[in-house]
């Protein structure tokens, strides 16, 4: 800690140290009043606490017995004496040297004198004075260091834990993970890991613990610092010591192996067994020289009865599962190797899907039951390394907090920030994508959308303005919103402007949508006064385009007077997804098959007679959108072509194809930006064959159907 | 002199579109592709040919002919797709452009690139970048980054209704 | 893009303490390892910065004027936003009622004084992240 620090700490300290003066001054015409003894105690303990890390550990040493001593105060077990006083007021002035770092012989000598009487005040009230490890701070820190470290070269042992925290544990922020990094602290661990409760996805709660651990563990420590460790969680959770080795048992790689061997998923294992493990390989000679363990060591809790049935299962259930559950429980990894990773997968998934293709050729029985798990795993995989990228919107929060916070600040606003749902979950390179854009959106509502304080209060809005930033999961989308409570978009500013810019006739009635959308053109800006904020145009057209080149879309929503929302919508998966192959003429396109609810083979006969685009399915009235004219494909359609019915939003829309093909999962790829404008495709994925099939984006067929037939 | 002459000459790739010759600066130009088959992308630009499968990844393919003006041609054993990395919007992207057919590959020194004559030229001058004059026959020197750009561009040919005029971009009734 | 120092930059904690030159000293110390940090002088002044819904950790010292460590601990508990945040408490108590008290408070763990900054931030990063 630098020197600034321990000078302001010393002005503090007298500061302190008068008030404690005073207050002991107080304490001396009432001994009752509690509260001066309380502020005598806080002063301690805040000299004691803060002394040393300031560099000043005579007074944190010396002022640790003066605390203990004011504990005892505090609990009415020392009561309030003149001796009492004199020997606090003693000392008060032995600190007030010690502050003013003139130390010398003489100090040192009073202060090991003072520190004698405070603890024979102590004992004179027939109190033990408690030599425990942790409080006995009188030692200089480098000798007790010492001889920690001795302690532990001197008497190793090796331990069981079970660990099974309560599944409420996660509520009070307590992270098991850290408890086992708080063993492995204290020696070297060997974890094993039981995460077969863990529920499906859908059920999952993730405020619920469903994991637990078993722990061998090498320590010098004993058996109480190993409690110590989950002291904060022993009520909910059980845990079980059991001290399997009188040395560090874990070094031998026969007794790891073993002891991988005992490992069931779900299941304990048996310390009896482990014990014998271990007594057996510690006799045999030239192994390990160590006396046998000491079998009276406490077993926490009773499960030994279950332990000779349980044997038999183990001697069976010698699983390889074992090795994927030992040590480290989670690695950092640089977010190149994930994309590099991702990268295989996506080409592992072509080249399976040419694999495919060949065994359906080949019809060979063999050949197509290994490619039906090749895709299988490579279906894993990609899944499991999806997992891996996601990343929580809270990754972003802070730059915009800061934001928000220094540019009120320059406008003269005053805003508060609030986030929602920052723990929604995004693939890592669309959240990086998603920085700029919502710079350019914050600032928008910053500069533009927030009133300044004199407006707010003449309108008799809160002074204070409120941005929030929202992030929530709908449908196979995620949507993550800027919400302000400001001054909102003027649709008619909007309009004139266009007008005036011949983007629009003077006539013309476009709708409100329509717009407001004009905002997305290059170059349109409506601020009326241009800041060095934002207010040149540029922005909501590259927010627009940055965020169409992730496939996603941009929307507001605007009151005037009220504020502004707006939100960026994106597709939940990238790069792959599971699609449903279907054909129209000789094209090939893929859909989500996400957002398929149902297909239904009709006669073309039967479409082309429907009325309006609407045919009965399932006793439903639905819509369909028929894709070889929308696509503008020629050609003859089949007699029975197929609807597949797909989901949008509350609604359910058919489109109508030639036929379906099978499912396929599809690498998507980007089609590049000279087809930003289409409205049909979110990207295009390259078949087994090597020819192109381009994944349809339902979502914006079906709004651009609607709005064209309105 | 010498060094200075040498570092004022630039590769140029010729191609044909029609009776004309175009050249666009080797620096953009990536490969040279016999046409694969290509997949159409409905409901895009009329220039946007398509997509074609490009070394595993998706290249958009722009119909050179289209963006001229020119009438539309079969497919000969010549045609070909030239594949450009350009730079649009501060971002490099890859395009393949149809072309008849591949000419040359031309070494010209800055000098001998002439300014296009303003009246009288055909194209829009913000797409040609000069003219250079080899055994008698123009080539139209382009400035590939406006040509194969991926934002709706004006047309590169001038007609007398439209002049300087931008057309009307889709997005506008969307 | 993601590394280390990014995500912890993206935490911020809220330590709570009384004596100015260990919040100082304890703010300087977590900014340098790229925490936004939110200072409290008592437990009565903490609460006021409860409404911030962006509090990943708190940490506080348990002995203070108007409103000490536990029931600062207890509201903390009690409030809309922060029913989970981690908590730690600083204290020189090493006796076990002290830590058992705070726990049933709902603290999550403690650090105990006099700490050295390291051991302030590893112990921190463990709960984080």
């Amino acid at each position: 800690m630098n020197d600034h620090f321990q000078e302001k700490f010393i002005e503090e300290a007298k500061e302190l140290v008068s008030g404690l003066e005073e207050a002991l001054l107080l304490l001396e015409d009432n001994p009752d009043d509690t509260k001066h003894i309380e502020e005598v105690f806080r002063v301690m303990h805040t000299l004691k606490g803060s002394g040393a890390m300031f560099g000043m550990n005579e007074i944190s040493e010396f002022t640790h017995n003066l605390e203990s001593l004011y504990v005892f105060v505090k609990e009415q077990q020392i009561p309030v004496t003149k001796q009492l006083l004199d020997l606090t007021l003693d000392s008060v002035d032995h600190i007030k040297v010690l502050l003013s770092q003139k130390i010398d012989k003489g100090t040192l000598s009073n202060g090991l004198e003072l520190s004698g009487k405070i603890l024979q005040h102590i004992k004179n009230a027939g109190i033990e004075v408690l030599q425990d490890s942790e409080s006995s701070d009188i030692l200089p820190d480098k000798v007790r260091e010492q001889d920690k470290i001795i302690d532990q070269q001197k008497s190793v042992a090796t331990f069981y834990i079970l660990f099974k925290p309560g599944k409420e544990i996660l509520r009070d922020g307590t992270n098991p993970l850290y408890l086992l990094d708080e063993l492995s602290t204290m020696g070297s661990t060997y974890i094993f890991r039981h995460s077969d409760n863990v529920p499906t996805f859908r059920k999952i709660d993730p405020a619920l613990c469903y994991t637990f651990w078993e722990i061998l563990m090498a320590t010098g420590n004993v058996i109480d610092d190993i409690h110590d460790v989950f002291l904060f969680v022993e009520d909910v959770s059980t845990i079980e010591i059991l001290k399997i080795a009188d040395c560090n048992i874990l070094d031998n790689s026969d007794f790891i192996r073993k002891a991988e061997s005992l490992f069931v998923e779900g299941e304990a294992m048996s310390k009896a067994i482990l014990k014998n493990i271990s007594e057996e390989l510690i006799v045999l000679p030239g192994k390990l020289q160590s006396k046998p363990v000491d079998k009276a060591v406490i077993p926490v809790s009773e499960t030994g009865k279950k332990d000779n049935h349980k044997k038999e299962n183990i001697t069976i259930k010698q699983q390889p599962e074992a090795y994927e559950n030992r040590g480290i429980s989670s690695i950092r990894v640089s977010s190149d190797k994930i994309d590099n990773l991702m990268n295989n997968i996506s080409e592992l998934v072509i080249v399976q899907a040419r694999l495919s293709l060949l065994a359906d050729k080949m019809n060979q029985p063999d050949l197509s039951q290994i490619s039906e798990s090749v895709e299988k795993l490579s279906r894993q995989l990609r899944d499991n390394v999806f997992n891996i990228s996601l990343v929580p919107v809270k990754n972003l929060v802070a730059r915009y907090k800061r934001l928000v916070r220094d540019l009120s600040k320059e406008l003269g606003k005053e805003i508060d920030f609030f986030t929602e749902g920052t723990e929604t979950a995004l693939d890592k390179n669309i959240i990086e994508s998603l920085t700029d854009p919502l710079l350019h959106i914050f600032r928008n509502s910053i500069d533009h959308g927030i009133e300044d304080i004199e407006t707010r209060e003449k309108i008799g809005k809160p002074e204070k303005g409120k941005i929030t930033l929202k992030a929530y999961y709908s449908g196979s989308e995620v949507h993550i919103a800027v919400e302000d409570d400001g001054g909102g978009i003027d649709i008619n500013k909007i309009k004139e402007k266009a007008v005036n810019k011949g983007i629009i006739k003077a006539g013309a009635s476009p709708g409100e949508k329509e717009i407001l959308n004009l905002i997305f053109l290059p170059g349109f800006s409506t601020a009326s006064k241009v800041t060095g904020v934002s207010g040149r145009g540029v922005g909501m057209d590259v927010v627009m385009r940055k965020i169409k080149d992730i496939r996603g879309n941009v929307e507001i929503d605007t009151e005037v007077g009220k504020g502004t929302t707006i939100t960026i919508k994106l597709p939940l998966t990238l790069s792959i997804i599971d699609g449903l192959l279907v054909s129209v003429a000789d094209s090939l396109y893929v859909l989500p098959i996400s957002v398929v609810d149902k297909i239904f083979p009709v006669k073309h006969k039967e479409l082309q007679d429907s009325f309006n685009n609407i045919i009965v399915l399932d006793g439903g009235q639905i819509l369909f959108i028929y894709l070889r004219s929308e696509f503008v494909i020629g050609g003859e359609a089949p007699v029975y072509e197929q609807v597949v019915v797909v989901r949008h939003g509350e609604q359910k829309v058919g489109l109508v194809v030639d036929a379906v093909i099978r499912e396929y999962q599809a690498v998507l790829k980007p089609v590049g930006s000279h087809y930003k404008d289409q409205d049909f495709f979110s990207g295009a994925t390259i078949l087994g064959d090597g020819s192109i099939a381009l994944i349809l984006d339902t979502n914006r067929i079906v709004s651009k159907f609607t709005n064209d037939n309105q | 002199m010498d060094e200075k002459q040498k570092a004022n000459q630039n590769s140029y790739l010729t191609f044909r579109l029609g009776k004309e010759l175009f050249a666009a600066d080797v620096r953009y130009v990536l490969h040279i592709l016999p046409v694969p088959e290509i997949t159409e992308v409905p409901n895009s630009t009329d220039y946007m040919k398509g997509v074609i499968n490009h070394g595993g990844k998706v290249l958009p393919v722009v119909d050179t002919r289209v963006k001229f003006n020119m009438p539309q041609v079969e497919k000969t054993k010549n045609t070909c797709i030239i594949v450009v990395e350009i730079n649009s919007n501060n971002d490099t992207i890859n395009v393949g452009a149809v072309v008849d057919s591949v000419h040359d590959v031309l070494e010209i020194s800055d000098e001998q690139i002439q300014p296009q004559p303003g009246i009288g030229s055909k194209y829009q001058s913000e797409f040609i970048d000069g003219m250079i004059k080899e055994k008698d026959e123009f080539i139209i020197l382009l400035n590939m980054n406006k040509v194969f750009s991926a934002e709706e561009v004006d047309t590169i040919v001038k007609t007398p209704e439209t002049g300087n005029q931008k057309p009307e971009t889709k997005n506008q009734e969307s | 893009m993601i590394n280390n120092n990014i995500k912890d930059m993206a935490k911020t904690i809220m330590f709570v303490e009384d004596s100015e030159s260990v919040r100082e000293a304890v703010k300087f110390t977590l900014e340098k390892a790229g925490y936004n940090v939110i200072l409290g002088t008592d437990g009565s002044d903490a609460l006021k910065y409860l409404e911030n819904p962006d509090i990943d950790l708190v940490l506080t010292d348990l002995y203070m004027p108007n409103m000490d460590g536990i029931g600062l601990i207890k509201e903390i508990r009690k409030s809309k936003n922060h029913k989970h945040v981690p908590i730690l408490f600083l204290t020189t108590e090493t006796h076990k009622h002290k830590k058992i008290e705070a726990r049933e408070a709902g603290a999550t763990g403690w650090i105990v004084k006099p700490f050295v900054p390291e051991k302030l931030i590893t112990t921190i990063r463990k709960v984080l992240r």
